[in-house]
C-alpha cells in the first residue's frame, strides 16, 4: 500500500524525480567505472611482462631494473658483460635467456637490440605472444621490426628505410647503415609498441666505424663488409631469463645476486611490478576518493530536491494525516521514496556502466592498450550499490524528520 | 675479463686477499629475514634466510657450550618447517626434504665453494665469522601436498619460536606469477588466495 503510494507520488513528479535519479545513476556509473578502470589498469600493468622468470641486469634497484629493461624508462647504471651473460646462460637451471641491448634511438622511440627468440619468449597479458600485423621478423642484419605506435606515429610501412640515431637525444645518426622495416607488430598495450627492435648484432654493426663514442671521420664500412664481420657484443643491457622448473627460480636468483665476478641483480618481474605499483598506486586512492565525492554530491542533491518538495507537498501531507495516517507513516513514505529513487538510480547506473563498457572497450584497448573486462558485477560492486541505497535512506531522514514535525503542527488549513 | 683469473686464485687461497680485489657485502638487517616460496604442481619449495640474531640472538662464533647448544637447538627447530610455517590441514602437506644450517656472510657469497666443500668444520665457521661479524641461518624445504590449492593461508608460528624475529620478506611464485609480501610479527599470517 505505502509502496504504491510512494511510487505514485514519484510518478506525479516525474521530471524532478527523473533528474534526481539521473544524477544518482551517473554518479554511480562514474564510481563503478573508475573502479573498473582502476582494476583494469592494475591488471594491464601487471600483464606488461609475463612468462619471464627473472630479469637480470647490473646491480641497482629492482624497480629501476624493471623500468629500463621493460618500460624503457631511464637508463642502466651499468651493462651486463658478455662473459657474465654467457656464464648465466650456461647454468643448468636456465631454460632460455634473451639479451636486451638499449642505448640508441630512432626519433622519439628507443631502439632495442635482441635476438629472434625475443618474439617467442616475450609474453604479455598472461601468456599472449607478440604477433606481427604485417611483414616478418628480422632476416637480414639491417632489418628491423617496429612496434604499433612507432608505425602509427611515423607512418612507416614495410620496406621503409630507418636511420638510427646514436644515443638517446643526439643529432649524430648512423646514416651509413640504414635499416629496413621488415615487420610491424600488433598493438599490445605494452612498451613494445614504442620500440624499434633490431638484432643484437645490428647494434654492434652500426657502431663498427665509431671509435670512442664519436664517428671516425672519413671512414665508412660498406654494409656488405659489415655483414661478413663477426659481430660479437661486449656487453648487453639486461637479459630476460626463463628457468626449467619453477622451484629453481629462487636458487638461481640468489646465486646471480651473489655473483662475485660482476655485481648483478636478478629480479622476479611480478615482485618488481608489485613494488612499482605501490609507488604508482597512490593515484588510484585519489581516483576512488574523487568518484566517492561525486556520489555524495548526488545524494546531497537528492536531499535538496526532497526539501524543496516539502513545501508544495504540505497540503498532501495534511490530507494523509486527516485520513488517519500517523506522522510515522509520513516519515516512512519520504524515506521509502528516497530509497526507491536511489535504487532506480543504482540499477540505471549499472546499466549505463555496461553500455559504456561495451562501447568503450575496443576503443580504449586500441587507444591505450587498456583491457577493461566486462564481467558480471562483483560482490564489492553489489555492496557499493547497496550502500548507495542505504546512504540515500539515511540522507532522506533529514527532510523526512522535518516533514514529520510539520505534519504534527500543520492543520488542514495550510496557508501557502 | 682481466679480473677473472685473479678471482679464481683468490677463491682457492684466502678470503682476506679477496677482500682487496672486489669488495661486496650483502645487506644484513637484524630482525628481517627472507622467505621464498615456490609452488609447482604438488610441490612446494621453501627457502629461508634469517640473520643469526633473529634465530639465536647473537652473531659471534659460538664458543661457549651454551652458545653451541643454542645453535644446535635452533637448527633442530629450523629443520621442522611445518612447525614454523603452518599450512592448512586440508592441504595435506608432508615434508620430503628439510635442511638447515648456519652460514656466514663470506661463505654463502660463494655458492660453488660452499656446495662442493661438504666438510666445513666449526673452525672454518669461526674464521669466517670473525671477518664478517654477521651470520645467517639458511634452511631449505621441499614439501608435497595432496591438495596444494588449499595451502592458501600460511600461519607463521616462526615468530613465536624465534622471539627476536620481527619481519619476513616473502617472495612467492606460482602459476599466477610472482608476488611479494611482508609478514610481520604483529600479523603473522600470509594470505595467498590471489596466487592460485
Amino acid at each position: 500500500m505505502i509502496l504504491r503510494l510512494a511510487f505514485g507520488s514519484l510518478m506525479a513528479r516525474a521530471l524532478t524525480v527523473g533528474m534526481t535519479i539521473l544524477a544518482i545513476a551517473l554518479s554511480v556509473a562514474l564510481f563503478l567505472g573508475v573502479e573498473k578502470v582502476r582494476t583494469g589498469a592494475k591488471a594491464s600493468f601487471a600483464d606488461t611482462i609475463s612468462g619471464t622468470d627473472l630479469i637480470v641486469g647490473a646491480r641497482s634497484g629492482s624497480v629501476q631494473l624493471l623500468l629500463y629493461s621493460v618500460f624503457r624508462i631511464g637508463n642502466a647504471t651499468n651493462n651486463l658483460t658478455w662473459e657474465s651473460y654467457q656464464d648465466i646462460a650456461e647454468r643448468p637451471q636456465v631454460d632460455w635467456i634473451v639479451p636486451i641491448s638499449l642505448g640508441d634511438s630512432h626519433r622519439q622511440f628507443r631502439v632495442m637490440g635482441t635476438t629472434a627468440e625475443f618474439f617467442d619468449r616475450y609474453k604479455y597479458r598472461s601468456g599472449q605472444s607478440l604477433e606481427l600485423s604485417d611483414g616478418a621478423i628480422m632476416s637480414d642484419l639491417f632489418d628491423t621490426v617496429i612496434g604499433a605506435d612507432v608505425a602509427a606515429t611515423l607512418g612507416y610501412e614495410i620496406n621503409d628505410p630507418i636511420v638510427v640515431a646514436h644515443g638517446l637525444a643526439s643529432f649524430t645518426e648512423h646514416e651509413d647503415q640504414p635499416f629496413r622495416v621488415s615487420g610491424i607488430l600488433e598493438k599490445t598495450g605494452t612498451p613494445v609498441d614504442r620500440t624499434v627492435i633490431v638484432s643484437l648484432k645490428a647494434i654492434e654493426a652500426i657502431h663498427v666505424d665509431w671509435k670512442s663514442g664519436a664517428k671516425t671521420s672519413g671512414m665508412s664500412t660498406a654494409a656488405d663488409v659489415i655483414r661478413e664481420m663477426e659481430l660479437q657484443p661486449q656487453a648487453v643491457t639486461a637479459a630476460l631469463v626463463g628457468v626449467k622448473g619453477r622451484l629453481q627460480v629462487f636458487g638461481l636468483q640468489r646465486s646471480i645476486n651473489e655473483y662475485k665476478q660482476e655485481p648483478l641483480l636478478a629480479v622476479l618481474p611480478g615482485v618488481a611490478l608489485q613494488e612499482l605499483w605501490q609507488i604508482v598506486g597512490i593515484a588510484e586512492t585519489a581516483l576512488i576518493a574523487v568518484s566517492g565525492m561525486v556520489v555524495i554530491t548526488a545524494l546531497i542533491g537528492m536531499m535538496a530536491t526532497i526539501f524543496s518538495s516539502l513545501n508544495e507537498r504540505r497540503r498532501e501531507m495534511a490530507i494523509f494525516r486527516a485520513m488517519g495516517a500517523r506522522p510515522r507513516v509520513i516519515l516512512g513514505l519520504l524515506v521509502l521514496e528516497a530509497s526507491l529513487m536511489a535504487a532506480i538510480g543504482a540499477i540505471l547506473g549499472l546499466m549505463f556502466l555496461y553500455i559504456g563498457l561495451i562501447i568503450a572497450q575496443p576503443l580504449v584497448d586500441s587507444a591505450f592498450g587498456l583491457w577493461l573486462p566486462i564481467d558480471p558485477p562483483t560482490l564489492r560492486e553489489v555492496w557499493v550499490l547497496l550502500s548507495v541505497i542505504a546512504a540515500s535512506a539515511i540522507v532522506s531522514l533529514v527532510p523526512a524528520l522535518r516533514a514529520y514535525r510539520l505534519s504534527l503542527a500543520d492543520g488542514m488549513m495550510v496557508k501557502i | 675479463m682481466k679480473t677473472l683469473p685473479l678471482v679464481a686464485i683468490v677463491v682457492v687461497t684466502a678470503t682476506s686477499a679477496f677482500a682487496e680485489e672486489a669488495r661486496q657485502v650483502d645487506a644484513h638487517e637484524h630482525g628481517v629475514g627472507q622467505l621464498d616460496i615456490a609452488f609447482d604442481g604438488n610441490q612446494i619449495a621453501i627457502e629461508l634466510h634469517a640473520p643469526g640474531s633473529d634465530i639465536v640472538g647473537f652473531e659471534y662464533a659460538a664458543e661457549s657450550s651454551d652458545d653451541r647448544a643454542a645453535v644446535d637447538a635452533a637448527v633442530a627447530k629450523l629443520a621442522v618447517p611445518l612447525d614454523l610455517f603452518v599450512l592448512p590441514a586440508a592441504a595435506e602437506c608432508s615434508v620430503v626434504q628439510a635442511s638447515a644450517e648456519l652460514e656466514s656472510e663470506e661463505e654463502h657469497a660463494d655458492e660453488d665453494h660452499a656446495e662442493n666443500d661438504e666438510e666445513h668444520t666449526e673452525a672454518d665457521h669461526a674464521k669466517h665469522e670473525e671477518e664478517s661479524g654477521h651470520t645467517e641461518f639458511h634452511a631449505e624445504y621441499l614439501l608435497t601436498c595432496a591438495q596444494p590449492d588449499a595451502a592458501s593461508e600460511i600461519t607463521f608460528t616462526y615468530f613465536e619460536t624465534f622471539p627476536n624475529a620481527v619481519e619476513l620478506e616473502v617472495q612467492v611464485v606460482s602459476d599466477a606469477g610472482a608476488n611479494a609480501f611482508e609478514v610481520e610479527r604483529n600479523n603473522p599470517k600470509l594470505d595467498l588466495r590471489g596466487m592460485f
